[in-house]
């Protein structure tokens, strides 16, 4: 081995070393993810819808009722955990939501959602993840809750849970 | 009383952790350091039996028995229980250090005294690192007062046999490769040169680290399979990277040893190996219990261990790289091999695993790194593995099927044809016979069915030719290889999932399979509620193969629920059932699985373990004496 190589090992053990303790000293939590966007309208974008393929504009969509957004993914597997709950949502709440497919084979989420049930109003794809990097969705799912102005209340990262549920719906209630 | 019987050991230890440091580095006499040795051991294990015994019987004064457990809990998961959370984890890492460090210790005889005084220095100081961090931020006999009625429970999750032995394999495996750390650092230090058979001291060690840390990580897969009810077997988790990475580089490590006891060559990229094979493992220790990444096995989060820990590594690590940096060079060799010779093969395996280790690594850390550089967090799932790791390793599967079969030195292509054609012929003619059973075809799945195939019958045919002899270890772990790609191709691509409401006495087909649900009841366990469904299944001819019980559990303790899959398992297929959310009315949301050769993973797993432990004894015996 060339003695250049002998010290690569060290460098990067120290950058990786350094990264670690940056993170650790700032201040910060990584299951609660800060929440810029809490308070603030939704991010704008323009994208296609996925069962039709035409175009889903945010403009339109958000601001006239309140509006759950929830990222989703066939891959991902909490993502149908969660499932029965948005169902009910839309079901039982009979809340509009809109669905954000993220990084994923169009084909599978229409069929995972021919055979799971199909919440959302409208499903737009979001192929390379450039929406999820708008909205700071830190690990899908993720659901968050726009108020009829158009205002992002509420977020969630995880799986929704019995918990979880009954706090959304009580979230919704009050900003109705 | 106890508890503090129990501090005081562990007090004790660091004492003894601090007179074995000492006693090394003066090279005192053996006498002096084997009563360091045998103290640590006896003292950390003393407060490890103490912790249990608190556990046992449920002493709530005691703050870490009082927040993971419960007097309802069964006895064995009130003993599980104490390294099933951060501090009783940490005195489970310690014990099994000072054990290791007693099998350092036993290798003492007349021509190797300062080399393992040495490696007994480096192993004491790792031991002491581990055993103050525990004391300072991790101690699991702190009081809690007032005394509490009745602990906090355990996360019912984690109440598993699966997990329960889980942890303590693992951790042979991360903590197995700190001797080997010990006795590179050691090597470097004493410039004993090449002829100097330090490799020999270490291989035993690298066997078992990996042969255990394959169990583990296996075991804690077969947990994840039926116990997360998610039909699957492997998430890349942060904490599975944690443990698989280590187990990369072991795997390259263990196979550089072979070349460096029959070759001499390949020295100073053995020394490398085993240091980040052993800060690799620490690393993952650090992200696992520091919180600075989210994940299930969600352990304490306290920013001070986290920084507690870097700084260790950032000792252990830069003091071992700055080492290899500066003295390794007398190591090296310039010997140049054949690539179509054993070495050859181990060689290629090597640069694979390492590539494939920094991917993981890179996949891991990548969404921390962005976060330092920009702010915004990202995530990366299993679209990212997938596409890398999956490619990484296939020719290395491909080169494991022909690589121990060659002989050292120089071999021609038409030696190795003739050595592989039977193989060759059989592999085709069950690929063939497989593809015309499950009829899917994608560029993966072939080339892992039919590397499967070449591997377990390159292996089964040199088994039957050879009997028992010095590779059969190798044979065999390579033939648990292939059982396990089997398993890994077959139930990733031939999965059949079913997601539907079912209403009590419905019926619905998977995979020819009738599935009718039959009842639900509500049970009660020892301490958690459940609603249990009962499903029979059919198969073509009508008759009753199995019934499947999933259930939905309650722990009023912590609140918390559990979905508990129903798997019927045999050598060609699961079925798997998890239990959703529903009521009569409406139905229950059920999840069905058929799972395509998914038991030959577990098998391959436990074949790999059996090949490991064959070659632990064989290589014991090479120890120079």
């Amino acid at each position: 081995m060339k003695s250049k190589f002998l010290k690569l090992p060290i460098i990067l053990f120290f950058i990786i070393l350094f990264i670690f303790f940056y993170l650790l000293i700032i201040d910060r939590n990584p299951a609660k993810v800060p929440s810029a966007l809490l308070n603030k309208n939704v991010p704008s974008f323009v994208t296609k819808t996925l069962v039709k393929n035409e175009k889903f504009s945010s403009s339109k969509e958000f601001g006239d009722q309140v509006t759950l957004v929830n990222f989703f993914a066939t891959w991902c597997k909490p993502c149908k955990d969660e499932h029965g709950f948005i169902m009910r949502f839309s079901s039982e709440k009979n809340i509009k939501i809109v669905g954000i497919n993220y990084k994923d084979n169009p084909k599978k989420a229409i069929e995972w959602l021919k055979k799971l049930g199909d919440p959302y109003s409208s499903v737009a794809l979001d192929k390379n993840g450039k929406i999820a990097i708008d909205w700071g969705v830190y690990g899908i799912p993720e659901t968050f809750i726009v108020n009829s102005k158009g205002i992002i209340k509420y977020r969630h990262v995880g799986a929704i849970t019995p918990k979880i549920y009954k706090k959304i719906n009580l979230i919704i209630k009050e900003i109705e | 009383m106890v508890p503090t019987l129990g501090n005081l050991a562990l007090w004790l230890s660091l004492v003894f952790a601090g007179s074995q440091f000492y006693n090394t580095r003066k090279k005192n006499k053996l006498k002096i350091i084997s009563i360091s040795v045998i103290g640590l051991l006896i003292s950390s294990l003393f407060s490890f039996f103490l912790l249990i015994y608190l556990y046992a019987i449920s002493d709530f004064s005691v703050l870490n028995v009082f927040q993971n457990s419960h007097t309802t809990k069964p006895l064995f998961y009130k003993i599980t229980a104490v390294w099933g959370n951060h501090e009783g984890s940490m005195l489970l890492w310690i014990i099994v250090l000072t054990i290791f460090n007693y099998f350092i210790f036993k290798l003492y005889n007349k021509k190797n005294f300062i080399f393992v005084s040495k490696t007994l220095e480096i192993q004491s100081f790792i031991a002491l690192g581990f055993i103050i961090f525990t004391i300072l931020t991790s101690n699991p006999f702190e009081r809690i007062i007032p005394v509490q009625e009745n602990g906090l429970g355990f996360n019912p999750i984690l109440q598993d046999p699966a997990l329960a032995i889980h942890p303590p394999l693992l951790y042979i495996g991360y903590v197995g490769f700190s001797a080997a750390f010990s006795i590179s650092v050691a090597t470097l230090v004493l410039e004993n040169g090449k002829n100097f058979p330090w490799y020999k001291y270490m291989k035993p060690f690298v066997m078992v680290a990996w042969t255990f840390l394959t169990i583990g990580i296996a075991l804690g897969s077969l947990w994840a399979y039926y116990e997360l009810g998610w039909g699957g077997w492997w998430f890349w988790d942060p904490v599975e990277n944690a443990s698989f990475m280590p187990w990369l580089l072991g795997t390259a490590l263990l196979h550089s040893l072979i070349i460096v006891e029959k070759k001499q060559s390949l020295q100073t990229w053995v020394l490398l190996l085993s240091i980040l094979a052993f800060l690799l493992s620490v690393v993952g220790t650090f992200l696992v219990r520091s919180g600075i990444l989210t994940s299930v096995h969600a352990f304490a989060l306290d920013p001070t261990r986290g920084v507690y820990i870097l700084l260790f590594i950032a000792i252990l690590g830069g003091y071992s790289l700055i080492l290899f940096n500066s003295k390794s060079k007398i190591y090296s060799t310039k010997n140049y091999f054949n690539f179509f010779s054993k070495e050859g093969s181990i060689l290629v395996n090597n640069i694979i695993m390492i590539v494939a280790c920094a991917t993981v690594l890179l996949g891991t850390i990548y969404p921390l790194l962005i976060e330092a550089l920009t702010g915004s967090k990202i995530s990366i799932g299993e679209p990212y593995y997938n596409s890398t790791v999956v490619p990484i390793m296939l020719p290395a599967i491909l080169i494991m099927g022909v690589g121990p079969i060659l002989s050292w030195g120089k071999e021609s292509v038409l030696k190795i044809a003739k050595k592989v054609s039977s193989t060759f012929i059989i592999t085709l003619t069950m690929t063939i016979i497989i593809f015309s059973i499950y009829k899917s075809y994608t560029f993966l799945g072939i080339a892992g069915i039919v590397l499967a195939f070449w591997i377990i019958f390159n292996n089964l045919t040199t088994l039957y030719r050879n009997k028992f002899n010095n590779l059969t270890g190798t044979v065999v772990a390579h033939l648990g290889v292939g059982f396990l790609m089997l398993g890994i191709t077959a139930s990733s691509i031939w999965q059949v999932e079913e997601i539907i409401k079912m209403k009590l006495k419905s019926k619905t087909e998977i995979n020819k399979y009738q599935i009718v649900f039959n009842e639900i009841n509500e049970i009660k366990g020892s301490n958690y509620l459940s609603l249990r469904g009962d499903f029979l299944v059919y198969d073509k001819g009508k008759n009753i193969i199995a019934r499947l019980k999933p259930e939905n559990r309650f722990y009023p303790v912590t609140g918390n629920f559990t979905s508990e899959a129903s798997i019927h398992t045999n050598l060609f297929r699961d079925l798997y059932i998890v239990l959703g959310e529903g009521n009569v009315n409406e139905g229950w949301t059920v999840r069905l699985y058929y799972n395509p050769l998914v038991a030959w993973i577990w098998i391959g797993a436990f074949t790999i373990f059996l090949g490991g432990i064959i070659s632990i004894n064989r290589s014991l015996k090479k120890i120079p004496k």
